[in-house]
């Protein structure tokens, strides 16, 4: 399974995984109040400085966001005919700074951390009979496939203007749900394949 | 009679994919440490090694693989036998080779440093330690193939299957990793469409239409599939294109 994890050592990757995902919450909660179009576009621009801290090929990954500016271009449109250019503005700036965001943690932590990030989190589920642990790798593959399943669609994109000329069309939609159908296919077998979500017996070795 | 705990017993099998009988009420014991498996495209081969490690369940008959019989879960089925996917990228879900590795090792319950440790002995032991923390989709095939080996390897299989793993390396590749796959103790099941391959396994199984064709010594039951398939081959040839 293709998956984007950027090999290094700097300050990102050496960062607790714990403290980033509480950093993407707290941020994720801090726009809500801050509905301005100067906090959108610092934010942004800070987000974007955090890819440039992991150097030139840090930056270059800034591009994944790619297959999504046509619908931000929509969503842009959407608050245009609703006659709020300003919000429109604010709406696209934020979303493409949290999908950074979300991506740049993808990017620099190691699956396992965020997976032991985020069991804790899931213990109280044991009272229901649900194992943390299935939980915890749930989250943690939703947290990595998001780069991969924007790479399907970018090279989706890519398939369809050699033939057309066209970037995007909503007849990418089909092909792309199938792919991502396919995908979660693999994953699930190879689970599967070496003892599921669950692991095997723990006390029997 | 055999050992059964280091043989593989199909026992009146039959498997079931979306309703339809794929494999029909096969039978073969399977004491040999080495066993390549081949047939045609669609012949039953992925269907059949893929019951193996409860990928699959059984629909009909008895199935019993190095001690655990397959009415006893698919989870203790993937146990003993570990399961060597075609494509390196179906089989990868982690994003990077270390910890594809102790994946493994936490999956049966070895804590996260031992893992660590373990697994990275292991890359070193295959001297391929700078590996551990590229990103595995910067990986070439090979290197991607030999992560998936090992990755099945560290849960200690009984029984290691491989299904065509080596269709899109190159020669020298392939030729490295049959090399390390002999050195193994493992029993190894090896489906493979290149014949020469498997000349010096122990026995050959030739599965046609869901059906056992033949089973053998490979000089014996190579000889016949070749002489089978490529007999009027012009006249019958159906096209059926490598997915
Ligand atoms: N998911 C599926 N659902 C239904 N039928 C399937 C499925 N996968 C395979 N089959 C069918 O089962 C039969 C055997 O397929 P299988 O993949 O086991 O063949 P194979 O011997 O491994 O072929 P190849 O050499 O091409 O890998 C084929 O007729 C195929 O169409
Ligand atoms: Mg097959």
């Amino acid at each position: 399974m293709i998956s984007l994890y950027m090999a290094g050592n700097s300050w990102a990757h050496k960062l607790p995984a714990r403290v980033k995902l509480i950093f993407l919450f707290v941020l994720s909660l801090l726009i809500i109040p801050f509905n301005t179009l100067w906090f959108s576009a610092a934010l942004l621009v800070f987000v974007v400085a955090l890819y440039a801290t992991l150097g030139r090929q840090g930056l270059e990954k800034v591009k994944v966001v790619r297959p999504l500016l046509w619908m931000m271009g929509i969503i842009f449109l959407v608050h245009v005919f609703l006659g709020d250019i300003e919000q429109g503005i604010i709406a696209v700036l934020r979303l493409l700074a949290m999908v950074l965001l979300a991506n740049f943690i993808s990017i620099t932590t190691h699956m396992e951390a965020l997976m032991d990030a985020v069991e804790p989190l899931f213990r109280p589920l044991r009272v229901f009979g649900i194992s943390p642990r299935r939980v915890s790798l749930a989250v943690a593959l939703v947290i990595r496939f998001v780069p991969v399943l924007l790479a399907v669609y970018a090279s989706l994109q890519e398939a369809y203007k050699a033939r057309t000329a066209h970037a995007n069309s909503w007849r990418l939609l089909a092909p792309f749900a199938l792919h991502a159908i396919k995908m979660t296919d693999h994953v699930a077998e190879a689970l599967t394949a070496r003892g599921g979500a669950d692991g095997f017996d723990r006390d029997k070795k | 009679m055999n050992d059964t705990s280091k043989t593989i017993n199909f026992d009146h099998v039959s498997i079931e994919r979306s309703g339809s009988t794929i494999i029909r009420d096969l039978s073969v014991a399977l004491p040999d440490q080495r066993v390549g498996i081949i047939g045609r495209n669609g012949s039953g081969k992925s269907t059949l090694v893929r019951s193996l490690n409860g990928l699959l369940p059984v629909s009909a008959g008895s199935l019993l693989v190095h001690g655990v019989s397959a009415e006893e879960g698919a989870k203790k089925l993937a146990r003993v036998t570990g399961f060597v996917f075609q494509n390196p990228d179906h089989q990868l879900i982690f994003p990077t080779a270390l910890e594809e590795l102790s994946f493994g090792l936490r999956q049966i319950g070895v804590g996260k440093a031992d893992a660590k440790v373990q697994s990275l002995a292991l890359l070193r032991d295959h001297g391929i330690e700078q590996l551990g923390e590229r990103p595995v989709h910067e990986l070439s095939e090979g290197q991607k193939q030999l992560i998936c080996i090992l990755a099945v390897l560290i849960m200690e299989p009984k029984l290691l299957v491989l299904d065509e793993p080596f269709s899109s390396l190159d020669l020298r590749t392939r030729v490295a990793l049959r090399r390390k796959l002999e050195k193994l103790d493992q029993q190894i099941l090896f489906v493979s469409h290149e014949l020469d391959a498997l000349s010096d396994y122990d026995k050959v199984l030739w599965i046609e239409d869901g059906k056992l064709k033949q089973f053998g010594v490979p000089a014996d039951v190579l000889a016949a599939y070749q002489a089978h398939e490529l007999s009027g081959v012009d006249l019958h040839f159906e096209g059926v294109a490598r997915a």
